[in-house]
């Protein structure tokens, strides 16, 4: 269960600017098992970035240099589009945010599916209508006929962030990063889909790379945090040991949170320390 | 009888075919001081209710009264005077064009209010962004930054009630806490009365006294905040809102 799948160090995406180059991320470095590992941090700390990068999906004009970036013994750093494609869908695979800009809307949500499949391993369009059909019933879609024949705007926001699921797991990747999969769904839905992930983790032994702004269900969901500002790990620690977090962001990003319990009047405001962004 | 009452509201969008019944007769009402929460899920309604009450969707059935008084449809200016509203989308609901002067300054011509360049700079500091955000325009300001302009330009017209739809949900964690602090502490100095929507079970009972659960369109279940602490949820779907609010748990054993 332990042997690790990836392993990064010092990971940096840089963008050029008109004042000089930016630096997104700095110095990022962690391993990953077969186990569900969190990045949380704010809107702009780099976390989207870092999980982008290691599946070599930076936008140009950014560059990304690691003094390692390997995955189950590949080493990713200069991979060429060959192997890229080879590795990406297949072994390694994303799921972003908003299932509105990452679906195709002109095509169905059936035939996307079986696009996945008809990429990495051969097999007859009988069996990879199969295996689509049956991972959208895995995903939990009461009605997977209808959805397979559906095009992307004749389903609702939690099918399509569910259907965008099954079409990255459908071919059993070894790693799945995951970039605010619920985030966009209601907290009903969302459970649904936590659950769907949990399972692959731990019947399949997938490794998981969940990043979220949402520590509350972190803590609740994965394993390891790794809590991220300004580009850099501020802290990695266990889910389960969140409240005894040392750094002051991670402490503050917990206690300004409001809780159904609680009053606390007003909510402790989180002083930006100079210091955390060096 | 409230300071506002909401009777039987139902809004119908659209023409026979392809009818849209967003809200199906939902009552509340909203006493003068109190802050109210509207919770739910996307589609259950509760943000058309609050564009209902200030008319920026149509009233089916039911009525909406304003100091027991029946609302017209189109409001008047005096309406507006009174109840003024803050959107979920700090990026979306501010002129990408417009400075925060000129944001600020167009509630005031509407409305008639002089000392227009006194109120301008007090509504700025009551919300704690500096003179020095006047001639900005809404990109150069944080999404933080801009909820705070979107409070300002609804308060700079004294109103008594205040509309809420989703003010955080588009704010990082610690900038929702220092926009809940604000609107807290202004509703404290003012008497302010609040009716705020919300997905987030834990920013509703931090901010409101009572409560409004709501599902397809349907209010589902009327509770204060005390009773939402005791979990003396009476329906099946607050409680599985409770549930999902406190994080996630491995499958239950079925």
């Amino acid at each position: 269960m332990s042997d690790t799948l990836l392993s990064v160090e010092n990971l940096r995406v840089t963008y050029p600017t008109r004042k000089g180059p930016a630096e997104v991320v700095r110095g990022v470095s962690f391993t990953l098992g077969r186990e569900r590992l969190a990045i949380v941090g704010e809107s702009g700390s780099g976390k989207s970035q870092t999980g982008r990068a290691i599946l070599g999906l930076t936008p140009k004009p950014g560059i990304v240099t690691a003094d390692k970036l390997s995955f189950d013994g590949i080493d990713l750093r200069g991979a060429k589009p060959r192997q890229w494609r080879a590795l990406r869908g297949a072994r390694m695979s994303m799921v972003m945010q908003d299932p509105k800009f990452s679906l195709n809307p002109v095509m169905t949500v059936g035939a996307q599916i079986m696009e996945a499949l008809a990429f990495h391993g051969r097999s007859s369009r009988a069996e990879k209508r199969d295996r689509a059909l049956a991972m959208l019933e895995a995903v939990q879609i009461r009605d997977p006929k209808r959805v397979f024949d559906a095009y992307p705007h004749e389903i609702s926001g939690g099918m399509g962030q569910r259907v965008m699921i099954a079409m990255m797991l459908v071919a059993e990747p070894d790693l799945m990063i995951a970039d605010e999969p619920t985030s966009a769904l209601d907290v009903t839905v969302q459970v649904e889909v936590l659950r769907i992930l949990d399972q692959l983790v731990s019947e399949k032994g997938m490794g998981l790379v969940f990043i979220s702004h949402d520590l509350r269900l972190v803590s609740t969901f994965c394993d390891r945090v790794l809590v991220m500002y300004a580009g850099r790990v501020v802290e990695e620690l266990k889910a389960s040991e969140l409240h005894r977090a040392q750094h002051p962001y991670t402490r503050g990003l917990i206690s300004c949170l409001p809780e159904i319990d609680t009053d606390v009047r007003p909510l402790p405001t989180l002083d930006r320390d100079a210091s955390w962004a060096l | 009888m409230g300071l506002l009452d909401v009777i039987n509201l139902d809004v119908i969008f659209g023409e026979a075919p392809q009818q849209v019944h967003a809200v199906k007769g939902v009552s509340f009402s909203v006493r003068e001081g109190e802050s109210y929460g509207i919770v739910g899920e996307s589609g259950s309604g509760k943000s058309t209710v609050l564009r209902a009450i200030c008319g920026l969707a149509p009233v089916s059935g039911g009525a909406i009264e304003l100091g027991g008084r029946e609302v017209v449809s189109p409001r008047g200016r005096d309406f507006y005077k009174t109840v003024q509203m803050v959107f979920q989308d700090p990026y979306a609901s501010l002129h990408p064009r417009h400075t925060i002067d000129r944001v600020l300054a167009e509630p005031l011509a509407i409305q008639g209010f002089d000392n227009r360049e006194e109120r301008i700079e007090r509504a700025l500091s009551d919300v704690g962004l500096g003179p020095g955000f006047r001639f900005r325009f809404p990109h150069q300001l944080s999404g933080g930054q801009r909820q705070r302009v979107a409070v300002a330009r609804a308060l700079i017209l004294e109103p008594k009630v205040l509309l809420l739809d989703e003010p955080t949900s588009a704010l990082d964690a610690s900038i929702q806490a220092e926009v809940l602090n604000l609107l807290d502490r202004l509703r404290a100095e003012r008497g302010l009365t609040y009716v705020m929507v919300s997905h987030d079970l834990a920013v509703v009972a931090h901010m409101c006294d009572r409560l409004l659960v709501m599902q397809h369109g349907r209010a589902v279940e009327e509770l204060t905040r005390d009773a939402l602490r005791a979990r003396t949820a009476t329906t099946d779907y607050t409680r599985q809102l409770l549930a999902a609010s406190e994080g996630y748990k491995p499958a239950e054993p079925k």
